[in-house]
């Protein structure tokens, strides 16, 4: 069928994808932090400050922070950027951007700007961005080909493209454990600390749809990038993407 | 992760000395350390510089040498005569080799500045000052791992005529 796409294991429509996908967020935004520490064993904060740190992002830069949930990337990038610079913290979940409010709020960062958005409609001019970042977010993007030809379309020359996903390792040990836990233990800790089995049930699943590490820099380097580059973590169960416009 | 501490490193050198990298715009360096396993892309684009394992395009330039030539390049030495003493290899645009070049020599950092940032004062001003010493001792030494082992090798052995030890005594 043309006209499906999957979500987590399952097919659906593919106009179904986006409210499915929002009623996950929706679900889960409130302890969306306290369950990736939890999933993690905080290693998601390791990943991040890896990203952070990869991004070249010096003062002045424009800086788009797509899927940003609750704000702990652009928390990082705005003082990176300073006073002179630009942090845009989006996300398409009200919820989810919600909590990136009061999370900056809390921490005292102000300059940062929320914007709701698609990533496959993004409203902004060509060339106005140095800098986008995407962490755990394209994955439950439906049209991804579509959402990495507007992140291109909108960074300058030169600007740099920046997906932290969950990806594949080449480990048969990890590979076993990690199959175990997503899929035993995650969808159970969910239920316990978030009162949802099912949207972590989708995050098991929906990892296992991603593109592995060769196919999403294909993507990206097809969606008009110039030059792409990725680097495993954790043994490769996180991948971080490079891509660079031209 | 040799290549993340390096691309942040240059990038870092960059900023702090405010270097305008305009006339690389878009352009591709190889650089090889022919006894160093190193053997990277450096794209210089948007005023930074990405460091990069493989690319899909031709490199403007391929610049191979050995470590001491390197050493050698960021002490001043001019490009031509490395080139004449066959210590550097270049293949393809030369003017892009020489503009690069020029830019590593032209970097003038403040070494205690930037490590104060992850080390706290004391002990960047400590190695700021080893650093100085190490950079002036390079200027009458042939190799700059005899530097380091001399002074090592005092401190050790002999610690009143050491410049480490000196330093400390201050």
């Amino acid at each position: 069928m043309e006209n499906t796409t999957h979500f987590g294991f399952k097919d659906v429509a593919t106009e179904d994808k986006q409210s499915l996908v929002r009623g996950v967020f929706d679900s889960v935004a409130g302890k969306y932090d306290l369950m990736n520490d939890v999933l993690s064993f905080g290693a998601h904060r390791l990943w991040k400050r890896y990203t952070i740190a990869s991004s070249n992002v010096k003062p002045g830069d424009k800086v788009l922070d797509i899927a940003g949930g609750t704000g702990d990337l652009a928390i990082e990038f705005r003082k990176k950027v300073g006073d002179s610079g630009h942090v845009i913290l989006s996300d398409i979940n009200a919820a989810m951007l919600g909590e990136g409010r009061k999370n900056l709020i809390n921490q005292g960062v102000f300059g940062v700007d929320f914007i709701q958005l698609n990533a496959q409609y993004l409203p902004f001019k060509d060339n106005s961005f140095d800098c986008i970042s995407i962490a755990f977010g394209l994955r439950n993007v439906t049209d991804k080909d579509q959402a990495l030809r507007e992140m291109h379309r909108i960074l300058k020359p030169g600007g740099c493209l920046l997906i932290l996903e969950f990806s594949t390792t080449d480990s048969e040990f990890l590979k076993k454990f990690y199959d175990f836990y997503s899929f035993n233990i995650m969808p159970k800790l969910g239920e316990i600390i978030a009162d949802d089995k099912n949207s972590y049930q989708y995050l098991a699943e929906s990892i296992r749809k991603h593109p592995n590490q060769e196919t999403l820099k294909d993507m990206v380097l097809n969606a008009g990038f110039g030059f792409c580059e990725y680097h495993n973590l954790s043994g490769g169960i996180v991948a971080l993407h490079k891509g660079i416009k031209a | 992760m040799q290549h993340f501490v390096l691309e942040q490193a240059l990038n870092l050198l960059i900023e702090k000395g405010s270097i305008n990298l305009k006339p690389l715009d878009q352009k591709v360096v190889r650089f090889s350390l022919q006894d160093l396993p190193l053997d990277v892309n450096f794209l210089c684009t948007n005023n930074r510089i990405f460091v990069l394992n493989d690319i899909d395009r031709p490199s403007n330039v391929a610049i191979k040498l050995k470590a001491s030539a390197f050493f050698s390049l960021f002490k001043g030495e001019d490009l031509a005569e490395l080139l004449r003493q066959d210590q550097i290899t270049i293949h393809g645009d030369v003017k892009t080799a020489q503009l690069l070049v020029d830019l590593l020599q032209s970097i003038e950092i403040d070494l205690e500045e930037i490590l104060s940032r992850y080390t706290g004062d004391i002990i960047a001003h400590e190695a700021g000052k080893v650093a100085a010493n190490f950079k002036k001792s390079t200027k009458h030494s042939s190799s700059p791992i005899n530097v380091i082992k001399d002074g090592f090798s005092n401190l050790l052995i002999n610690p009143t005529v050491s410049e480490l030890y000196k330093n400390k005594q201050q």
